[in-house]
Order: C-alpha cells, then structure tokens, then sequence
C-alpha cells in the first residue's frame, strides 16, 4: 500500500514537472498559444475593440498608453548600489539613476513604483513584465539587446578592479592560481572575466552588499565590477587602490523596456534627447555623483541627450 | 521553437552536476554533524542532564526560530568582524549543521518520550543496569518511532542548501541563477534546476520509505 502510494505520488510530481515546464515552453515562444486554450481568451478575441490590449498583455508589457491610464509606472532599481541606486537613510531611493526615473515620472505624470533588483534578475524581471523600464546601471551589450530593447544611453562606463592597497593588483596576469577575483553574478564584469580569463577563479555574490562585504572582510584579492563602482568604493573606504581603471572595452548605461515595447521606447528615446537640451544629466551627476568622483569625472561619464 | 534547447541544456551539465556535488557535499557533511548534535542534544534533555539541560533549551530556540539565512549570514559575514574567519564552505556545513542539529534533537527526544516508561521498569525488573535497558531496550524503540520525522528533517535540510547562494557558494540555486544572468536562457535553467533537485531528493524518499518499513518495530503492545 505504501509503495503504491509512493509510486504514485512520484508519478504525480513528475507529470506537473513535465506539464509546467511545457506550459512555460509555449510561453517563451509566443504566450498566444498558450493562453489560446483558455474559454475566456477565445472570447475577447471576437470583441475587436479590446484586442490591441490583449495582444500586448500577452507580449508581457504595459504600453506608453496603459501606463498612463494606470497611473503608476513600475521601474526597476538597485536599492544597494550607492550612488547610482540606492536606498537612504530615510528609506527613500537616491542616486544617479533614481534622478533620472524621477524625472521619468514626472514627465509622464505617473507615480512610480519602485522595485529593487539584483544584477542577475534585470532581465527576467522586464521579460516576466513586473517591471516597465530597468534603470539599474544596466550596460549595453549585443547580448542583452538580444532579450531587451535598450533606449539611448544616459552614461559612458567600462570595467575596473579594485583590489586592497598592499597588494594592488594592475594587471590580470598578477592574479595566482589560487587567489579569487570577486564578481557579482549577472554583470558584465562576470561575462568579460568569463569569456576572456577562463582560467582566474571568480568567487560569485548575488548582491552588491553581500560582495562588498565579503571584499571588506578579506575574501579574494581583486573585486572586478563597473569602474565607476570600484572608483566610488575605493573613494569611500580606507586601504583600496584601483590597480586597473579601464578593462575590456568602453560600454555605455541606457534604460531598458521589454523587447517590443515600442511606444514606451520612443518616448523614453524622445524624453532623453529633450532632456539633453537643459542639460539634466550634467545637473544629476552634479547633484548625485559629483561628492563621489569630484568634478573632473563629470564629462567622462556623462552622456547628454543620447550622445546624438 | 523547440521547446527546449537541448544543446543548451547539454552544455549546462557539467556546472550543474559540479553544483549537485558541492550541494551533497555540504548537505550530507552537514546533516552527519546534525544528526550527531541532535542525538547528543536529545539524550540531555529527555534525562534532563542538569546546567546542559539549559544551554541545550536555548540552543535549539535559538536555531528553531531564525531562518539559516540569518544564521549563515552572522555566521559569514558577522564572525570576520570579531576576528573569525571562516570561508564559505565550513561556514554552510556548520550553518547546516546547527539548524539540523536543533530539528534533530527535537526529532529524538520526541522519539525518546514516545517510548512507555513500563518499557524502563520491565528491562529494570529484569536485572538489566540503567545503561544497558537505555541501549538495548529504550533507543532501539525511539530511534524507530523517530524515522519518519527524521526522514522528512533530512529532505528539509537539503531543501535548505538552496540559500546557500548568499554566501557565495556555488550551488544548484546559484548555479541556476547565475546561467541565467549570463546566457538568458531561463527555461532551461530552471528545468535542470528541478530535475537536479528531483536526482538529489528522489533516492532519500525512497530510501526513507525503505527505512520505515524495515524499522518499525516499536509500539508493541500497541
């Protein structure tokens, strides 16, 4: 009796396994087919007026239009990486890119819903449509534009490693065998160190706290990251050197939208131009960023209205 | 489109059976060490050993009522601070090994107190030394009502190495996660993802099942 019972328990649970990974299947491909089966779905199809709206909630987004009848836009942020995104002492979001979503907000006249994501999750997070844009520093890659559709870009940045003063690390090759670089998953320092260093030990965090953490405590020689993000860690904490300032090749950051969403996407390409004929993001690097790189940085990161 | 890339997926599989590896490892060291802990833990507590007895309550409150995350991050990242540097590895297997070790103390001594105190006072009455009606008489029994509990504790603590990320370890949750973040390829991420839990878990139900039938022998009278 109780074999049977186990057998039939294991059957069962194998069958949901198989059921949803294929469900998700169809989903991944075009969710049309998926939700195809369902009654109510064959019904609104034959009510012409609401298909335009069916078809992009199937796509997995909110267009330009949805947004502003919600009334409330979701944008993705990290919430722990000062200065760029992060949350202050009085539990408000502040940085660089938060500056921008703001202005975001405001010029749609939506609220915005905040969300924070780790590195990894920012993809997932606008293909699942939980999010409406990724303004989390996300660097523009052939990869990811790929999966995503990336607006004009707001920021120049490239890799760096910074790694504890008596033992600066300036060159990859004076990393050992033994010794640990410290990445965080999902982010292009990975992917670079990956592709080109197959042979250097990464030590992997999901969050930019857990891997300054783990950096401040003594684990790994080098932490590999964005440079703007190493040069601000190593401004703000004694005993750490930016032994390499500038690794792979100069990227840019630009807000992402879910692939597709094109009324979304021209806007925010549109609000980026105009925002660059006041010359906002010189006034949110002054306000954000400047304490943290000081003014000579300014013109090197900042990219104004696109970059044209 | 496939449903499935499986050349995608076959690519995978080496880094998650890497992954599956350092999770048995972790797990098993650290459910041996749980079941060791609770075992000792257990027998403190049911013949309420005295000072022990205390430390012991408060041990297993402790790890009972804080999620192994919390306790591998202090662990991780709270010890360095006060000079205690244990790397990530250790830092999972005693993580592991401290929270079982709390369910598993209470697992025997629910065992222990499952067994009827006629049980003690017949094996006495018949010559036998406190010592030996413990060994030969009172654990056989409590260890067989245990069996279920304590099968369903090991499948929980394996369950639980999938936090392990936060600490950096590679593990089948973070191995699946970090793919994703590199390649994108979700679906197929997660699906190895269940089916490497489903290779690691499957075996301990069945083997807990085996185990169930094969040693319960207590009860009797019942």
């Amino acid at each position: 009796m109780r074999k049977n019972l186990f057998k039939k328990a294991g059957a069962a649970v194998l069958g949901l396994v198989l059921a949803g990974s294929l469900l998700a299947g169809c989903g991944s491909g075009s969710s049309a087919t998926q939700q195809g089966a369902d009654g109510p779905q064959a019904e609104a199809v034959e009510e012409q007026a609401e298909e335009a709206v069916e078809e992009s909630a199937d796509a997995g987004y909110r267009t330009l239009e949805q947004i502003q009848a919600d009334g409330k836009i979701n944008i993705g942020v990290f919430s722990d990486k000062s200065p760029f995104g992060y949350v202050d002492e009085n539990g408000e979001y502040q940085g660089y890119d938060v500056y921008f979503a703001n202005r975001i907000g405001q010029d749609l006249g939506v609220e915005i819903e905040y969300v924070s994501t780790e590195a990894a999750s920012r993809i997932e997070y606008l293909q699942t449509g939980k999010v409406d844009i990724i303004l989390a520093n996300f660097t523009v890659t052939p990869e990811r534009a790929e999966e995503v559709d990336f607006a004009l870009p707001y920021m120049n940045v490239a890799l760096g490693v910074v790694s504890h003063d008596d033992r600066v690390i300036k060159d990859l090759s004076q990393v050992g065998e033994d010794d640990q670089i410290i990445v965080i998953s999902g982010t292009t320092a990975e992917t670079y160190l990956t592709k080109n260093n197959p042979e250097i030990k990464l030590q992997k965090f999901d969050t930019y706290a857990a891997a300054k953490s783990a950096f401040e405590n003594g684990t790994g020689v080098a932490w590999a990251n964005d440079n703007t993000e190493v040069i601000a860690f190593a401004a703000e904490n004694e005993g750490y050197t930016v032994g390499i300032d500038s690794l792979g090749s100069a990227d840019t950051i630009a807000p992402a939208v879910t692939k597709g969403n094109e009324s979304l996407l021209n806007w925010l390409n549109e609000e980026i131009v105009e925002l660059g004929k006041e010359n906002f993001f010189h006034a949110d690097y002054e306000a954000t960023l400047v304490d943290t790189y000081g003014i000579e940085f300014e013109d090197t990161l900042v990219i104004e209205g696109g970059g044209n | 489109m496939e449903l499935l890339r499986w050349d995608v997926m076959r690519s995978y599989l080496p880094l998650y059976r890497d992954a599956m590896f350092l999770t048995l490892r972790i797990g098993w060291a650290g459910i041996l060490a749980a079941i060791g802990l609770g075992f000792i833990c257990a027998l403190i507590r049911h013949y309420k050993i005295p000072v022990l007895q205390k430390i012991v309550g408060i041990y297993i409150e402790l790890f009972r009522n804080t999620p192994l995350l919390v306790q591998l991050f202090f662990l991780y990242f709270g010890l360095p601070k006060i000079g205690l540097d244990i790397p990530a590895e250790p830092c999972g297997v005693l993580g592991l090994a401290l929270l079982g070790g709390a369910y598993m103390a209470e697992t025997f001594r629910s065992g222990l107190e499952a067994v009827e105190p006629i049980q003690m006072e017949s094996a006495l009455s018949l010559g036998m030394t406190r010592t030996q009606a413990v060994l030969h008489v009172i654990l056989p029994q409590a260890v067989s009502i245990s069996v279920p509990a304590f099968v369903a504790n090991i499948i929980f603590l394996l369950k639980e190495t999938s936090v392990f990320s936060a600490i950096s370890l590679m593990d089948l949750m973070f191995t699946a996660k970090d793919l994703i973040g590199l390649y994108y390829k979700t679906l197929e991420c997660l699906t190895l993802l269940v089916v490497f839990y489903l290779i690691i878990l499957l075996p301990v139900s069945a083997l807990g099942s085996f185990l169930e039938r094969r040693l319960r022998y207590a009860g009797f009278g019942d």
